[in-house]
């Protein structure tokens, strides 16, 4: 997916630069597998050819990897076949959408289905999702174009409109009178970009809503409703929220049973609006609820025709009654808990609502990583490495519109925690991680303090303003939290430390909010050592001489046999013996007369930082076990005067740890050799003070290449 | 004039690739399985066996073995995850630059030593697709060959990974094309402690 993949950490980097310029949003989709919609399609037209995708081909393999795989019955007689040899006069998608009645095919993927179908409900989400501007006759060359939000970007993805069929009919998704094909052309996009459409079978309409809007989306169990969510419901109307709610099934033979009140079980429905009526003499609280079939409606109380609407308000009838059958009746908010059993709300980004009359979440996003050993601390059941787990702090300055609420004022937020790219790795047998996050107040003295990381002490001292419902293992964790306005810590976490993991938090709150990822600062304060020949004790002078031979300097080589000499006599240090490189990158940051090799002045002071490395070595190495834990590290890299932010952590351990997570002498001196040669190259080439170096190609290869 | 080995090509879905390999690349990914265990990622000490057992069947290689550091900076310059380890992808990438530059150091072997000499390692480095300029040949000399100049076989490759790398690193963050980079402190340490 990532061309520049194998260029290392610049990938990365550039991964983050281009998403600061916007490349990823909406309007700037980046291009899935590199393909370009309008350059495919134009040369496909200039050629007279229609396209055929050769990354998502017309194959038994594009089907599936196990019930839909090549060798099973259920993929027999499949063929591919584009919708113009099905039917006399497709169309992509008919001028009103709202009514479209999308069937399943057989596939396991109602789920997708029903998410679908609440986009249709909201035009310009649809349009997002499903660019209009194509057609089976304009400009039509066989090749579709689709754009998901995929785990913070946007991708626009293109696919051929051969679609698997079996005697003329289609097997997946279809319109239900045969000839709109847009829904299962989004279906097979979608299919592409998991990896083949077995893989759709089983996901969650939360998933669904997310890929199509970018929103995030939060799940209200019915029979523990939240005390305010009625409000909730009103709010997120307001800000053109996709709602959806659905009774469970207790058996398969259950879906879609219809109970003797005219609800459907199993089924999606969609929650389209909620107001209150006066009604003898008291308020009542309603909802209004629509079936995506367009019929069978609710024939309860504030149904249609019901006696209910006689003792109300003229002015209430005539704003609220609905008697056409259209599948859209009101229901009491209070038979509505009883009746359904589960609310999801899709709350959708600023972005995607262009329309001035919806009132706009704001949003606020970062992605970071857990790794092993350096940031991926557990839960708080694991005080010692708790700390170590990517922080955030969002401040919530302006509290809710909220004139009826009655309590104490307070910010409402939504903080979603998503893991990226797992489902995807389903096959190789990777499984979710279990995940979660706690919120604390933000001590004083760090107010506006972004680039302080909070310590193994603080949170042995405080405790939790607020956290996740549970810890689980879904690809995102979703909660709403009411605070008092003030600054917060949010840290996310797996349940158990050590577990690679790379994910997305989004803060959505009612009014702006600063958001910040806290970090420790890019500093180095190690100190200079100098020392002057005469203050070299004669033992000392006597020493070097003997070690340096001839020409009274110590090459690398010479270097490398002493410090090894030194290491392997100490039983109380590990260490596998000092590289050549480590050796040389010593004698570059001391040699100042470029010889390449190290006088007595030079090598004085490299053996006094040596033993001061060896202090702290064996004073950080609390458990004394001749090595360090990579979060001994953390602190001891530190101590020895850098001030780095968590991904130089992660990457001091990917580069210089073992694989049970611990650094050796050896590694430990040449991981601090190399960053204050580093830090010293930059301060030398950043000759403006700037803080930012230009370098063109020649220049970085060789500050590069002599590493 | 510079000719770094292309970016591979964007990654495909997994099903699709599987099915879509020819014998050589199943067989290929096979080994790449029994190498890297369970959690399918090659680790540095990993690489360094893998290749130290292959380079003993080169007598004609002259090598003192693929030390554990150079596997370390090899792994550093592909890995974009900081993970410590290499995939699937990243490795046989790798494989095949090794595949390729192990074919141009023999033919550049002029006196069949079994070592590339400074005289003769413009010609391989050009031929491997890096023709530098004599400053950087100079540095690359003091810094990869031996005391008297001779570059062996495990140096070699340590030194092209790292080029190439090198290479590739900036024209991914060279996006405009116009010839330079910038970058604050906190890239510059990522980008080279990470190699």
């Amino acid at each position: 997916q990532n061309p520049f993949k194998m260029s290392g950490i610049a990938a990365k980097l550039q991964h983050f630069r281009e998403k600061s310029k916007g490349i990823g949003t909406n309007s700037h989709a980046l291009k899935y597998l590199n393909q370009d919609f309008e350059e495919l399609r134009r040369s496909c037209l200039e050629r007279g050819q229609l396209f055929e995708d050769d990354c998502f081909e017309a194959l038994p393999s594009s089907l599936g990897f196990n019930e839909l795989g090549p060798n099973s019955y259920k993929v027999r007689g499949v063929t591919w076949t584009r919708p113009t040899d099905l039917c006399r006069n497709p169309k992509f998608i008919s001028e009103d959408a709202t009514r479209t009645d999308i069937c399943q095919g057989a596939l396991g993927d109602c789920w997708l289905l029903a998410a679908i179908a609440s986009l249709t409900l909201n035009k310009q989400v649809l349009s997002r999702v499903v660019p209009h501007d194509q057609s089976f006759t304009e400009n039509y060359a066989g090749i579709f174009h689709f754009q998901f939000w995929q785990f913070g970007d946007w991708i626009d993805v293109v696919v051929d409109d051969r679609l698997p069929t079996r005697d003329g009919e289609l097997l997946f998704v279809h319109s239900a009178e045969g000839s709109e094909f847009w829904s299962a052309l989004l279906e097979k996009a979608y299919a592409k970009i998991n990896g083949c459409y077995e893989a759709l079978s089983g996901g969650s309409t939360i998933e669904g809503f997310e890929d199509f809007t970018g929103g995030i989306a939060e799940r209200h169990e019915l029979a523990r409703p939240d005390p305010h969510l009625f409000k909730i419901i009103q709010k997120a109307l307001k800000r053109g929220s996709l709602l959806g709610c659905s009774i469970d099934i207790t058996s398969a033979a259950d879906s879609e049973a219809i109970t003797h009140r005219k609800l459907v079980k199993g089924h999606a429905y969609s929650v389209t609006g909620a107001d209150q009526v006066e009604y003898q003499g008291d308020m009542v609280q309603l909802i209004r609820i629509r079936n995506p079939w367009g019929q069978v409606e609710w024939t309860g109380a504030w149904s249609d025709n019901s006696s209910e609407w006689r003792s109300v308000s003229s002015e209430d009838q005539e704003r609220l009654t609905n008697r056409s059958e259209d599948g859209e009746f009101w229901m009491s908010f209070s038979d509505f808990l009883r009746e359904y059993s589960r609310l999801e709300i899709c709350n959708l980004t600023p972005d995607s609502l262009t329309d001035d009359e919806y009132q706009k979440w704001a949003e606020t996003e970062f992605e970071e990583t857990w790794r092993s050993g350096v940031s991926a601390g557990g839960c708080r059941n694991y005080p010692d490495t708790f700390w170590t787990n990517p922080q955030f702090v969002i401040k919530l300055n302006e509290v809710d519109d909220d004139p009826n609420d009655g309590e104490e004022d307070r910010c409402t937020v939504i903080v979603g925690l998503m893991q990226k790219n797992k489902r995807h790795r389903r096959k190789m047998g990777e499984d979710m991680e279990t995940i979660g996050f706690a919120i604390y107040d933000l001590p004083k003295e760090y107010s506006g303090k972004t680039q302080v990381h909070l310590k193994k002490n603080f949170f042995l001292h405080n405790r939790a303003a607020a956290r996740s419902e549970t810890f689980i293992n879904l690809r995102e964790l979703c909660n709403r939290f009411r605070l008092p306005p003030g600054e917060y810590l949010i840290v996310p976490s797996t349940f158990e430390p050590n577990k690679n993991g790379d994910f997305y938090v989004r803060v959505f709150s009612e009014k702006q909010a600063d958001f910040q990822v806290i970090d420790d600062p890019v500093e180095s304060h190690v100190e200079k050592i100098d020392i002057d020949e005469d203050e070299i004790s004669d033992r000392f002078k006597t020493h070097f001489g003997q070690l340096a031979g001839e020409d009274v300097e110590i090459s690398t080589y010479e270097l490398q046999r002493i410090l090894n000499r030194v290491v392997m006599r100490r039983e109380d240090i590990k260490s596998s013996g000092f590289s050549l490189a480590t050796c040389r990158n010593m004698i570059n940051l001391l040699d100042k007369d470029g010889t390449g090799k190290l006088g007595l002045v030079e090598f004085k002071i490299l053996w006094t930082k040596i033993e001061k490395f060896l202090d702290l070595f064996k004073s950080r190495d609390v458990d004394q076990s001749g090595c360090m834990s990579s979060s001994e590290m953390r602190v001891a890299v530190e101590e020895a005067g850098f001030s780095l932010n968590n991904s130089l952590h992660q990457i001091i351990v990917a580069r210089y740890s073992e694989t049970n997570l611990t650094i050796d002498f050896d590694n430990f001196v040449g991981c601090l050799i190399r960053l204050e040669t580093l830090f010293n190259t930059f301060e030398v080439l950043d000759k403006d003070g700037s803080g930012t170096i230009e370098l063109n190609f020649m220049e970085w290869l060789n500050v590069t290449m002599l590493q | 004039q510079f000719a770094p080995s292309n970016p591979p090509p964007p990654r495909r879905p997994a099903v699709y690739a599987e099915q879509h390999e020819n014998d050589e690349e199943k067989q290929f990914r096979r080994v790449f399985q029994q190498l890297a265990g369970d959690d399918m990622e090659v680790s540095p000490t990993e690489l360094m066996n893998i290749l130290n057992r292959i380079i003993s069947k080169h007598g004609d290689l002259k090598t003192d073995g693929f030390t554990i550091e150079s596997c370390r900076s090899m792994v550093a310059v592909m890995d974009s995850d900081s993970t410590g380890k290499l995939g699937f992808h990243e490795f046989k990438h790798l494989w095949n630059n090794i595949k390729k530059w192990q074919g141009v150091y023999k033919q550049y072997d002029a006196d069949r030593s079994g070592l590339i000499g400074a005289d003769e390692l413009p010609n391989a480095f050009r031929a491997a697709g890096f023709p530098l300029n004599d400053q950087l040949f100079n540095m690359i000399i003091r810094r990869y060959s031996d005391e008297s100049g001779n570059m062996d076989f495990d140096n070699y490759i340590g030194c092209l990974v790292r080029l190439d790398a090198m290479c590739r690193a900036f024209q991914t963050l060279d996006k405009d094309k116009n010839g330079t980079i910038k970058v604050n402190v906190q890239e510059w340490l990522q980008l080279t402690m990470y190699s």
